[in-house]
């Protein structure tokens, strides 16, 4: 019952006009930009993290959560569509999808992904309902070595899960705890690595950060390639709604693929990429025709797009009851609520239940919200993708130039953008991953202070980390990972695992 | 083409060095105690050894250049030149900006950039990037009040 009154109390803020208004604006800019190539999920928020310090922390949660969200959503089009994913937890999609579309089946490939993910999406947020509130009550008696421990954990299963070189994956989290740390030291108080420049004294901003390092360089490395135009299939979609047989193919993958993308989503580092990749992989093993598969079966399409919406929902629990954000895109949601001075974390329920509750409920609308969005109005997707990258790109830039601005008013955070933007851009050609430099940013501040108050509790002994069960069981598997990436065979497994969204 | 992965080690490395010089200087403090560049110092000396055993690798043939992609060349066959093009368009932006106040510089920087990389048309580019500046003026200015700078002119 209390669940059911929290939930009703979601729904009182939910259906106040600003959130209502930033739910649907942040869905639908979700979709716009799953729909669009070239620029992400993570490059989207952290375009519009400026925008959401003007409005309250639970509206500029919802908005970002639903870009989130939407993305998942709108990404299926360009899959299915073009054959080209609009974010990267669409990548397996293609392999169906569009087969599906090129035999004249667009309509019941999109109608089931939007179907999958809304059912998907809606069964994750009974489990998050569900989960959150007593892993919550179990965190308030976390202590600074266990926080340091859960960090470490993250921090480490994201650098398992990056691409290429595990040593370069830890290179870039050890510089994001560098620069995250840049500024006043709150013991002491005294500058760190300023430089002199009074800006540096409050640390690097987060929104700058991101939106060079993953807007700028995205913009950068489009514009180095020939600005093609994109080939859209021409036959008109029909037949949105999935008929009787699609449904009896679908409806076991879209229940399996809630499942393990909701738990695949709580694992810090795990999230929609790795969950659409796993769902497909599952479908794959139990169907009764495998060889259908990568030939326009449904249910490739119908498992990944549910896992994928899951996951981006089962995000959440990390965050919103830990305070530990297991991926890129909460860790900017994390920046979102830090900026309007709430710490996500065991507290949260009980201080701040409009919040928790709210973005639960915004979730349920969302989710609605979405469908409609993409059902009807997919005609108006498809035109989106037609507009060419060279008038796209100027306007990406420019969001970016007048977002960082907008958060100081001072073109020093612009500056700071374009130097990151520099630096994504050539890290990207060099192959180094921005997404553990990213985690390692919001997460280094929290991790300096538990560290440091944890070796003042122990009196300076680092067997504080070893000595309590959980910080304890964090800590091994930690290691275990780490020791795991020398393992040749292995190695290799890791190896073959995609890239987490970016 | 080792000589890329060799330039990337090799940056993280003077990155990492330099760090841990900057962070002793600061302070490290003790463990009971930890000082200001005490964070500052373990990051460093994670980035120095491991960007060195990174470095190390393409001496000792670890790396398996030819199975990767570091192999092809990172500047050869992309525009490259057009990216700098942008780059500066958008630093010079960044200097006029309070000079020539929001709506000229960011006309002048929307043209440029239309034009810059891709040819388009002089009336396409005129349009586009004034429709650009009215809606980012209205959500920025008139929505969020963010205050730009009116610059000498006066608007």
């Amino acid at each position: 019952m209390e669940i059911l009154h929290n939930l009703f109390l979601g729904f009182q803020e939910i259906f106040l006009l600003e959130n209502l208004l930033y739910c649907f604006v942040g869905v639908f800019i979700g979709t716009l930009i799953g729909v669009l190539p070239g620029i992400g999920p993570v490059g989207a928020m952290s375009l519009l993290l400026p925008a959401t310090y003007k409005v309250s922390p639970l509206a500029s949660v919802i908005m970002l959560a639903g870009i989130y969200y939407g993305a998942m959503y709108g990404g299926s089009t360009t899959s299915i569509l073009v054959n080209i994913p609009g974010e990267a937890a669409s990548v397996v999609t293609c392999l169906d999808g569009y087969q599906m579309a090129r035999q004249g089946r667009a309509g019941p490939a999109l109608g089931i992904a939007a179907f999958g993910s809304f059912i998907a999406g809606s069964l994750a947020l009974v489990g998050l309902m569900l989960v959150a509130p007593p892993l919550a009550s179990i965190a308030l008696r976390f202590g600074p070595p266990e926080y340091f421990s859960l960090m470490c954990l993250g921090l480490t299963i994201l650098i398992y899960l990056a691409s290429g070189s595990i040593i370069r994956a830890i290179m870039m989290a050890a510089f994001g705890v560098i620069i995250g740390c840049i500024g006043q030291d709150p013991e002491t108080g005294s500058s760190r690595f300023v430089f002199g420049i009074p800006d540096l004294l409050d640390g690097i901003g987060l929104a700058p950060f991101v939106m060079g390092l993953f807007g700028i360089s995205e913009v950068f490395l489009n514009i180095e390639q020939s600005l093609k135009e994109r080939n859209i299939l021409s036959t008109k979609i029909k037949g949105l709604l999935p008929n009787w047989q699609d449904w009896k193919d679908s409806i076991k993958p879209i229940l399996r693929g809630s499942v393990l993308g909701f738990f695949l989503g709580i694992l810090p580092g795990g999230g929609a990429v790795i969950s659409s990749f796993a769902s497909y992989a599952v479908e794959k093993k139990v169907s009764k025709h495998p060889e259908k598969f990568g030939k326009g079966a449904i249910e490739g399409v119908a498992g990944p797009e549910s896992a994928n919406n899951a996951a981006s929902e089962g995000a959440f629990v990390p965050l919103l009851t830990l305070g530990i954000p297991p991926n890129v895109v909460m860790a900017l949601l994390l920046g979102a609520l830090m900026i309007h001075g709430i710490t996500p974390g065991p507290l949260l329920i009980p201080k701040h239940p409009e919040i928790f509750w709210g973005v639960i409920a915004s979730m349920y609308l969302g989710n609605a919200m979405l469908l409609v969005l993409n059902l009807p109005l997919i005609g108006m997707w498809v035109q989106v993708l037609k507009v060419p990258y060279k008038i796209l790109f100027p306007l990406i830039l420019l969001f970016c130039l007048i977002g960082a601005y907008s958060i100081n008013n001072s073109t020093f955070d612009v500056a700071i953008m374009l130097v990151f933007g520099v630096l994504g851009y050539l890290m990207r050609k060099y192959k180094f991953e921005g997404a553990p430099m990213v985690l390692a940013f919001v997460l280094g501040p929290m991790l300096e202070n538990s560290l440091r108050q944890s070796l003042l509790l122990s009196d300076g002994s680092f067997l504080i980390f070893f000595t309590r069960p959980i910080s304890a069981g964090g800590m091994i598997v930690t290691f275990l990972m780490l020791i795991s990436c020398i393992i040749p065979t292995l190695r290799r497994k890791r190896e073959v695992i995609p890239t987490e969204e970016r | 083409m080792k000589i890329h992965h060799r330039a990337g080690s090799i940056f993280w490395l003077a990155v990492g060095i330099y760090t841990a010089i900057s962070a002793y200087r600061l302070g490290l403090g003790s463990f009971r105690q930890p000082g200001p560049g005490f964070i500052f110092f373990l990051m460093a000396l994670l980035l120095t050894i491991l960007s060195a055993i990174d470095l190390g690798s393409t001496f000792t043939g670890k790396s398996k250049p030819d199975k990767d992609k570091r192999d092809e060349p990172l500047w050869l066959g992309v525009r490259w030149q057009k990216v700098l093009l942008v780059l500066v368009g958008i630093s010079v932006y960044i200097y006029v900006f309070n000079f020539l106040g929001f709506l000229f510089s960011t006309f002048l920087l929307m043209i440029f950039l239309f034009k810059a990389v891709e040819p388009t048309k002089w009336w396409v580019s005129i349009l586009a990037s004034v429709i650009t500046i009215l809606i980012s003026y209205g959500i920025f200015k008139l929505w969020l009040k963010v205050p730009f700078p009116s610059g000498f002119m006066g608007f």
